[in-house]
């Protein structure tokens, strides 16, 4: 560069400073953009908040990567989209089991060693330290949240309800009940507190008569059922008075009681539980980072930090042996709480749910009952 | 502004301050090495921009878009959503938006009627009829708590209204209607599951709509209605073309009902699992208007009744007993009154006890798209008392069905001395024999 250059170039740069500067704030976006190494799907709210906290933030301080979080409400159509076009917004995704399966089986995401995870502290075996059923081929469990039954400790007299039997026991515990309206736990929890092995729920739920068998059930406590639709309305049903028991998501009724005081309690007796899983897009050219994320998400420090933050319970039994005694015990992974719980079975409802929900919603219109006001 | 503009807007301001203020550090992550020598290069377009006269004008701009960035940065670095539904409610299978608030609500019906009468040679003959029943518009409403509710009908014969009122929800202290409104007494809705109805209707004790006010108050398992009406239906007391059964002032005992007192209290027992049993008390007393003497008789008339469900079952049980103490002409007897409604009139004894006794069974229904089976056998007798009448009974055996929309009553009707039986009368002008209706009525509710 000559001398003579050096003088001119200031002056053009001088003349048009505003041009300047509009120039550098259409570039900044693409200057930005690369600085975000990592993206991460996940449900949004205070969920990604506690993914936050006890994993995304703590993985940029070691590895200076940054994680760029965003919300989606589960599916694989976004999914298939990326893998289909290879044009791919999302690096690691947080996957609701039946998804994981599935799209680990249209080949949507890569596939996750078992080898490829961090080792629990006192080095036994990975495999062991998840829970059956939290690792899949090609995502790695994070934590489970469950359905639950919550009663209202001041609508019951001396006895109280322990078992999931006792829900259905409207002699012994009288008054309302709550029940989401979808069929999903609820006829699960008929067939058990009817005799069925939990085991063998979804080969009897698959037959004619054993939907009507768990209809039947149902039916009994249906004059008292009182239905509820967003997971809000459940520990307010309890706490209004509206019912003396009810179904109602973990989260819901551990919320009510450490933040509001309200007296309500959990029967843990066969909690239908889900879970939710890391997975990898297929082909996204950032899997090696993406693995080496998974890696860092679920080690068992990571698991335990993310449950002070939800009342979810991790995966690993490593991480439930970092937690205070008093955490762990209000979480679906403790080992008291989870002894008889029954995993929902997402790829069955996923094949029979549209079938099982119109018969569902019917058997809702049909009152047990000789209905007090006929059409006149 | 959606969260993918507010964060490219984010980014973009971002990183146009970092080349302006590059010494002020930022929370947000490090700028890549591969681009260091870019923003070097771009750092030295600010220093010729503050050399320029524009530069303190510029600065104001960029430090306002630096105070934009600072809370950009703050509201998206961590989600302070603490509820716990969100991983929760997407999960749950469709979100279904709230419904919009809606004023009215608006329903109707269309019914036919298929009748045989085995008293009648010519329906034997045809072997029964058929026709158009009603049709008929609902509206029902509520804004800040005041209600609608209005019902009229149009039958073949004549076009009525069924009910009509305003009211007024104090919520936990009650509720007040005014207008056209069902008369508290005895059991409620309806004393009979059968299209058909008993011998209270027949009588104008059940099922009745009269004009006035009317208060409704629950209270724990205790349910109180208090009235006040003025008189029945209409002003006019001898229109006919009425839905429920009033005295009139057509015929030869001109009597109408005015400014007539109900109290009705009711008790809901719940016996544990899912039976429940209501027990119930009715009163009313009234002046009893005479248009040939323009004299006040005055008639009363109550009840007790029991409303027992138990799982599947029904049981209703209703007793009760009535007068009227009409101030007639001279030469007009005071046995019967003279009642009205459907465009005719019949007689009825002016003093009586009736029953009712129904049971009804809702049975489990498998099939596909039957939403209702109820079966059912519904019992009424009424005791006159004066004149040696015989008494009147009405028997219905049948069974209600809903599909969908539709809601069918087949029934078979069974009467003696009742009104639509062959020649039976609830007063004592009847053939005193059994008459028997088949009756299927199938109506499109919505």
């Amino acid at each position: 560069m000559t001398h003579s250059a050096q003088k001119q170039q200031p002056a053009a740069w001088q003349r048009r400073p505003v041009a300047c500067l509009m120039s550098l704030l259409m570039l900044a976006p693409l200057l930005a953009h690369a600085e975000t190494q990592l993206t991460m799907a996940s449900w949004g709210g205070a969920y990604t908040r506690s993914q936050i906290l006890a994993f995304v933030r703590p993985y940029h301080s070691q590895t200076g990567i940054a994680i760029d979080m965003v919300d989606y409400h589960g599916g694989l159509d976004e999914l298939r989209n990326q893998v289909r076009s290879l044009n791919f917004k999302w690096d690691v995704i947080d996957l609701e089991l039946s998804d994981a399966l599935r799209g680990c089986e249209e080949g949507l995401l890569e596939r996750i060693p078992v080898d490829a995870l961090t080792p629990p502290p006192d080095g036994d075996g990975i495999t062991e330290d998840f829970i059956t059923g939290s690792l899949t081929d090609c995502a790695v469990g994070t934590v489970v949240w469950s359905t639950v039954i919550a009663y209202h400790r001041e609508a019951m007299g001396d006895a109280v309800p322990q078992t999931l039997s006792d829900f259905f026991d409207t002699a012994r515990f009288p008054g309302p009940r709550g029940l989401r309206r979808s069929p999903k736990a609820n006829l699960e929890w008929a067939l058990i507190a009817d005799g069925v092995a939990p085991e063998r729920v979804y080969e009897v739920l698959e037959t004619g008569q054993g939907l009507q068998r768990a209809l039947r059930v149902l039916d009994k406590i249906k004059p008292e059922l009182v239905w509820w639709e967003a997971g809000i309305e459940a520990p307010r049903l309890l706490e209004t008075g509206r019912v003396v028991m009810t179904s109602a998501y973990n989260g819901r009724i551990h919320d009510a009681v450490a933040n509001r005081g309200e007296p309500l309690a959990i029967i843990w007796d066969h909690q239908v539980w889900n879970i939710d899983l890391l997975g990898i897009p297929k082909d996204n050219p950032r899997q090696a980072q993406a693995l080496d994320f998974i890696r860092f998400a679920t080690a068992a420090e990571q698991l335990a930090e993310q449950a002070r933050h939800i009342p979810y319970g991790p995966v690993r039994r490593s991480s439930l042996a970092l937690l205070a005694p008093q955490l762990r015990a209000g979480l679906p992974t403790a080992p008291d709480n989870f002894a008889n719980a029954l995993q929902i079975d997402a790829r069955w409802w996923a094949r029979h749910f549209e079938r099982i929900n119109g018969r569902f919603e019917q058997w809702l219109q049909q009152p047990v009952g000789v209905p007090r006001r006929l059409p006149r | 502004m959606p969260r993918e503009t507010t964060r490219a807007l984010f980014m973009g301001l971002r990183a146009a301050a970092m080349l302006l203020f590059m010494g002020k550090k930022t929370t947000l992550s490090r700028v890549p090495a591969t681009t260091g020598w870019l923003v070097l290069l771009w750092m030295s377009c600010p220093a010729l921009l503050f050399a320029s006269a524009e530069s303190d004008a510029l600065r104001q701009e960029l430090e306002r878009l630096r105070q934009r960035i600072d809370e950009l940065e703050r509201r998206l670095s961590v989600p302070q959503d603490n509820t716990v539904d969100a991983r929760e409610a997407a999960a749950e299978d469709v979100a279904t938006p709230p419904a919009a608030e809606q004023a009215l609500d608006i329903g109707g019906a269309l019914r036919f009627n298929y009748v045989w009468k085995d008293f009648d040679d010519g329906s034997e003959t045809r072997r029964g009829d058929a026709g158009l029943d009603l049709f008929r518009i609902n509206v029902d409403g509520e804004r800040n708590n005041i209600l609608l509710s209005a019902e009229y009908r149009f039958y073949a014969f004549m076009d009525t209204i069924h009910h009509g009122w305003i009211g007024y929800d104090f919520e936990t202290a009650g509720q007040l209607q005014a207008g056209i409104t069902q008369v508290p007494f005895g059991l409620l809705p309806y004393a009979a599951h059968n299209f058909w109805f008993g011998i209270p209707y027949y009588i104008g004790l059940a099922d009745d709509y009269d004009t006035g006010i009317k208060y409704v108050r629950d209270s724990g398992p205790w349910n109180l209605q208090l009235a006040v009406f003025k008189n029945a239906e209409f002003t006019d007391s001898a229109e006919l073309d009425r839905y429920s059964y009033d005295p009139v002032t057509t015929g030869a005992a001109r009597n109408e009902q005015t400014n007539t007192l109900h109290a009705r209290l009711v008790y809901t027992a719940r016996q544990g699992g899912d039976c429940t049993h209501e027990f119930g008390a009715s009163a009313l007393w009234g002046q009893l208007y005479n248009k040939d003497t323009d004299e006040d008789g005055d008639y009363r008339a109550a009840a007790a009744h029991l409303d027992s469900r138990c799982g599947r079952w029904n049981l209703q049980l209703e007793g009760g007993r009535y007068e009227y103490d009409p101030r007639n002409p001279a030469g007009v007897s005071d046995d019967s009154i003279t009642f009205g409604a459907f465009g005719g009139v019949h007689e009825v004894a002016a003093e009586g006890s009736f029953g009712v006794a129904n049971i009804a069974y809702n049975l489990p229904v498998t099939l596909s798209g039957v939403d209702l089976v109820t079966c059912y056998n519904d019992f009424s007798v009424l005791d006159k008392t004066r004149g040696g009448f015989e008494n009147s009974y009405l028997n219905t055996t049948g069974c209600a069905v809903g599909i969908g929309p539709t809601f069918t009553y087949i029934d078979i009707i069974r009467g003696k001395n009742a009104l639509f039986l062959g020649d039976g009368s609830l007063a004592g002008d009847g053939d005193n024999r059994w008459a028997t209706r088949y009756n299927i009525n199938i109506g499109y509710y919505w």
